[in-house]
């Protein structure tokens, strides 16, 4: 008697395998072509049928990347081009790309710290149509970051993903903001704090970097980290002290945006609050490269990763070299021009860079300061989370070890 | 007697009232800081130094960015049919778990129960690829699915209810040569209206407060968001100082027609649950 | 009998024939359509690899495509849940002709396709409500599931991520690696596993205790406007978890909201470390986890406590028991028989809640003696952060495989020692 089950089993794996059938063919056509022996001929597109490229970007991107790739389109008559805008924040790009390759961006932006997971996983087409040209035209440190062994896999877009010093030009001198020790002085006088987010691998960095430590990776990929030395043990005396210090406040971006000006006379941050902060200081508002540290008595000038956004072609594209024509579109000087009148977003191309008016923003021009101090950020992703800890626990006055506290960061930051 | 009714009448009150501001006061930051005029997740002071509707304003007509009309009606829309789908579902798995006697019963109860314990977001990426190869990634009936698609396992509150509707009501309809079929649609169902609004205020809800899964589902497919995806990305790194504010005053739009079918629905969400044990 | 529905084409069971025949058709179709692709390289989840071919003309390293393993795995689990599903469907049919032969052969009557689905709604009715359901549950949850299990016994980490590596199967390696091979993961798993009980009790009981103290103090007969009090209570529910939670995150901060008013009132010099220190955030997150969930425990509890029939109460006070003792002699054993079920449920909702921890703290205080995690983690938000953070969905698999085995022993055992679950009958 179980003919009535079998009834409706029958009917539902109709259904289902008839939804999953008529799907088949087309997906077998996007993202499953049978592996052959001969590269697959790129879509050579008849004239007339339109190119089809998905572009994505941060929210706050998206209206200026409409206005550029129209530009683009306009710029180049000879195909007609259709354009799709997804909306994926940077920090994301590499996430959302994983979980689908097929169905992400033919184009799309990302920090350069996530380039080397997106290299293993052979997301990105190599720059190589003009690549003597875009190599020329981007700060060295940019193409750096836009590397790996050599090769050059992303087309730099900007050249801001670092960080200094902002402070309020009420409370502390330029001679001030020079060392450390000058700022947590004329803090402490005016009963203002000093923010830097210590528990923050990013930030924390800087300490080690300055006192000559290495955050990078070998030739083979693996990360190569000696905190755990003689000048990372002085660099997290150093630390501590800045910790310990009455004048210090942690706490991310907000607490300083919001703080600034009222109980927080300098923070540590990136050029992203760079406008929120000069709408609350006004006529006060000060950026500066870091200031030195002491450091087993001398002065030590903390370093920082500079970082930057890059757009990537993605490997699975049906129009390499379309895409790859756009990409250089939205990197090139104009673009570059373009979004840092609109957005406020540092160049990396080095005209763009050298024009009078990225020249004379003070916060930018205090990145550049801070660049000749800053590496590439050549990081996997096992770092952070042990750096945090270690700065989480100096935030919260731990008494611990410091050697041993290093050592075990040390040993979870270069694990296999 | 009656002095000391009252002093205790009053202490209780009293207490009441301190318990209700402790949880009040975090409800009250959250409105205070939807009218507040400076911009900011954070301030070094407690009361704002302006107040301002255009928290609120900017919500309707600043969408260029973060189309929270849209979004909203997105997430209503979803809601709505995954009330009442979950809702079908629940209420018929439980009432054959509950009446209807057939072998593997027990076994499946049990599995499902199970199931329901497995983290679910491990399985996110699993469906987002099963549901690409029906081609409905990206669309709202997807995420109607996914919400829905677990219905089966939530059966235990509504099957706990049916169990104390007594046996001899359907046997009186049987006799009148009524099938399981009309039992359940004319006896059971008009019998649990507290169950049925329990399922649904739950059902109801969930669209409004997940973002996780919508993130996988709907990807870069902005126009698909629903609100609560749509407000997680307003306090990213990059937006949160220039639109916390509003995402307090959409905060309290979302939480305003919640809160009214709970008021509405409060007396079946309180004897929903309990009204399946209530002759215990 | 290559040919399904043949046999009820032959007693003139037109419209289940049919059926049957579609169903296969729309099978094969599948199968060699789709799944066979697959379902063919299940045993190594692909050999080629995507590779690149230099483009002379066009000056790019033209992308060849590979294997997609996590493709293979998934449309295999799929394919052969299909088969199986497909096998049971030939074994009906032929049973079916089998019966039809026989009921054909004794002279007696052939259900028509009408009675067949009549029965449906009858005899059958079970069958009918349970299918929408329960195919449902198939898709979206039992599929996944197998194929997040299967993930446990891969090496599907950052290092092997399609579409330009392979990732393949490696056995137990990843349970070995959590429980002998790494000190560190071994240290952390167990650590985190710890906590994860101890939270999931607290969290459980306290909201039971705590809530249903509330639901009696509102119940009390001397309280009025009692509808008025269980409304600003549940205000709070309304507001999403991951707004309320980032706001309260963030008032908890060093010079957070909370700190400055306490530092205002003069309580505290100096702020408390709420979210940074260890057992400073581990209460803290206990107490706003009752923040939200009393109000919840409060109004379940609120129903049950009317339905308690109030002569027990009154016989009580005549034997003289105090208010006390008449909580813990008739409220309590009350509340405790009737609440076991979603007590059970509350539980394993606990063990799992990656809400209030992941949005309040993220795992912090981190711990340099964990692998990954910090001092609030449950393994259900360390899971997460495995899989999003360091993509090591593997080791996040098996994890949750453990979480998943621990909690659905405990629970089918408990629910089904429950009074309440073992008297299902007992009003019927």
């Amino acid at each position: 008697m179980k003919k009535v089950l079998s009834l409706f089993l029958a009917a539902a794996l109709i259904v289902c395998l008839c939804a999953c059938g008529t799907q088949s063919g087309q997906t077998q056509q996007s993202e499953q072509q049978p592996a052959q022996n001969e590269p697959a001929a790129p879509a050579e597109e008849p004239a007339g049928e339109p190119v089809h490229l998905k572009v994505w970007g941060s929210q706050a991107d998206q209206e200026l990347l409409k206005e550029l790739c129209e530009a683009f389109a306009a710029e180049h008559p000879e195909s007609t081009w259709e354009f799709e805008y997804g909306v994926v924040d940077e920090d994301d790009a590499q996430a959302r790309y994983l979980e689908d390759p097929a169905a992400a961006a033919d184009v799309f932006s990302f920090p350069d710290d996530q380039l080397l997971i997106l290299v293993q996983a052979d997301a990105l087409y190599e720059v190589t149509r003009n690549h003597d040209a875009i190599a020329a035209a981007n700060a060295a440190g940019t193409i750096n970051a836009a590397s790996c062994n050599g090769v050059l896999y992303g087309y730099p877009m900007t050249a801001d993903n670092g960080y200094y010093l902002y402070y309020d030009k009420s409370v502390l001198t330029e001679d001030d903001v020079k060392t450390l020790d000058g700022i947590l002085a004329a803090a402490n006088s005016a009963g203002k704090q000093v923010h830097m987010d210590i528990s923050n691998g990013w930030y924390l960095a800087s300490f080690f970097l300055g006192n000559g430590c290495q955050l990078t990776l070998d030739a083979d990929g693996s990360q190569i980290c000696d905190f755990n030395n003689a000048n990372g043990l002085a660099a997290a005396e150093a630390i501590r002290a800045f910790c310990n210090d009455p004048a210090f406040i942690t706490g991310d971006d907000s607490m300083l945006q919001g703080g600034i000006g009222d109980n927080i006379c300098a923070g540590v941050s990136g050029p992203w609050t760079s406008a929120s902060i000069k709408e609350k200081l006004g006529d006060n508002f000060g950026a500066a490269k870091l200031p030195t540290f002491t450091c087993n008595g001398r002065q030590v000038q903390m370093g920082s990763f500079l970082g930057c956004k890059l757009l990537g072609v993605n490997s699975q594209t049906r129009h390499p070299v379309e895409a790859m024509m756009l990409a250089e579109y939205l990197t090139g000087e104009q673009a570059q021009l373009r979004r840092f009148e609109v957005l406020g977003y540092g160049p990396s191309n080095i005209n763009a860079a050298a024009s009078p008016a990225v020249a004379a923003d003070p916060a930018l021009s205090a990145l550049a300061e801070q660049s000749r101090f800053a590496i590439s950020q050549h990081v996997l992703g096992q770092y952070w989370t042990p750096a945090e800890a270690f700065g989480a626990e100096l935030e919260a006055h731990s008494e611990g070890d410091l050697q041993q506290m290093l050592d075990q960061l040390v040993e979870q930051a270069t694990a296999k | 007697m009656s002095r000391r009714k009252k002093l205790t009448g009053i202490a209780l009150h009293v207490l009441l009232t301190v318990l209700a501001i402790l949880w009040l006061v975090p409800v009250f930051w959250l409105v205070l800081s939807s009218f507040r005029e400076e911009k900011g997740a954070y301030t070094s002071y407690l009361w704002p130094k302006g107040f301002t509707l255009a928290n609120y304003q900017r919500l309707f007509t600043d969408t260029r960015l973060f189309n929270f009309p849209r979004w909203f009606l997105n997430t209503l829309f979803v809601a709505c049919c995954c009330c009442v789908i979950t809702t079908i579902l629940t209420l018929m798995v439980a009432y054959v778990y509950s009446r209807l006697r057939f072998p593997a019963r027990k076994a499946l109860m049990n599995v499902s129960l199970v199931l329901g314990m497995f983290p679910g977001f491990m399985s996110m990426i699993a469906i987002y690829h099963f549901l690409k190869a029906i081609g409905l990634d990206q669309t709202l009936l997807a995420l109607i699915l996914v919400y829905s698609g677990g219905a089966a396992l939530n059966y235990y509150i509504a099957k706990g209810f049916f169990d104390t509707i007594p046996k001899s009501l359907d046997e009186a309809a049987m006799l009148d040569g009524a099938t399981n079929h009309i039992i359940f649609w004319k006896i059971i169902l008009p019998n649990s209206k507290p169950i049925v609004a329990n399922t649904a205020i739950k059902a109801f809800i969930a669209p409004w407060v997940d973002f996780i899964f919508v993130s996988v589902i709907m990807k870069d497919n902005y126009k698909n968001y629903t609100v609560a995806k749509g407000l997680s990305t307003m306090v990213d790194k990059a937006n949160i100082f220039e639109y916390y504010t509003a995402f307090c005053a959409a905060a309290v739009l979302i939480s305003i027609p919640i809160v009214l079918l709970f008021i509405r629905l409060q007396k079946y969400y309180v004897g929903g649950v309990t009204a399946g044990s209530s002759k215990g | 009998m290559l040919v399904m529905g043949s046999g009820c084409f032959r007693f003139r069971q037109f419209g289940k024939g049919l059926l049957y025949l579609l169903s296969e058709l729309a099978f094969f179709r599948f199968f060699f359509g789709f799944g066979w692709k697959y379902l063919s390289h299940f045993d190594t989840l692909g050999e080629n690899k995507q590779f690149k071919v230099w483009n002379e003309e066009l000056q790019i390293y033209q992308r060849v495509p590979g294997d997609n393993s996590m493709l293979i795995l998934l449309f295999s689990v799929l394919t052969i849940a299909a088969t199986i599903l497909f096998i049971y469907l030939w074994y009906l049919n032929l049973k079916s002709a089998g019966e039809l032969c026989l009921l054909d052969a004794q002279g007696r009557h052939i259900p028509s396709f009408r009675e067949d689905l009549r029965s449906l709604l009858d005899s059958r009715f079970h069958i009918t409500l349970l299918a929408a359901p329960v195919m449902s549950l198939v898709a979206f949850t039992v599929l996944p599931i197998v194929f997040m299990v299967l993930i446990a016994f891969t090496n599907f980490d950052s290092n092997h991520q399609p579409p330009g590596e392979l990732f393949t199967w490696t056995g137990l390696s990843n349970v070995t690696d959590i429980f002998l091979g790494n000190q560190t993961k071994t240290h952390t798993f167990f650590g985190v596993f710890g906590w994860t009980i101890v939270w999931a009790i607290l969290a459980t009981f306290t909201n039971y205790i705590l809530g249903m103290l509330l639901a009696i103090l509102i119940n009390h007969k001397l309280v009025k406007l009692k509808k008025m009090w269980r409304t600003l209570f549940v205000i709070s529910i309304a507001i999403p978890q991951f707004v309320s939670l980032l706001l309260i995150s963030r008032a908890l901060e060093p010079m957070g909201a909370v700190n400055i008013a306490l530092m205002k009132l003069g309580w505290i010099t100096a702020p408390l470390p709420f979210l940074t220190d260890k057992t400073l955030a581990r209460i803290c997150v206990v107490v706003i986890n009752m923040w939200i969930g009393i109000p919840y425990t409060m109004l379940t509890v609120s129903g049950v406590l009317m339905n308690i029939p109030s002569d027990l109460y009154e016989s009580a006070e005549l034997d003289g028991a105090g208010p006390f003792r008449r909580f813990t002699n008739i409220t309590l054993p009350y509340m405790i028989f009737v609440t076991a079920p979603a007590t059970i449920t509350t539980f394993v909702g606990n063990i799992n809640n990656f809400n209030v921890i992941y949005l309040l703290t993220r795992g912090g205080p981190f711990a340099l003696d964990y692998y990954q995690a910090g001092k609030t983690d449950l393994l259900v938000t360390w899971l997460y952060k495995l899989t999003v953070d360091q993509h090591d969905y593997a080791l996040a698999s098996t994890i949750g495989i453990f979480i998943f085995m621990i909690v659905s022993t405990l629970s089918i055992t408990v629910y089904n020692h429950t009074s309440a679950v073992k008297k299902e009958d007992m009003f019927q």
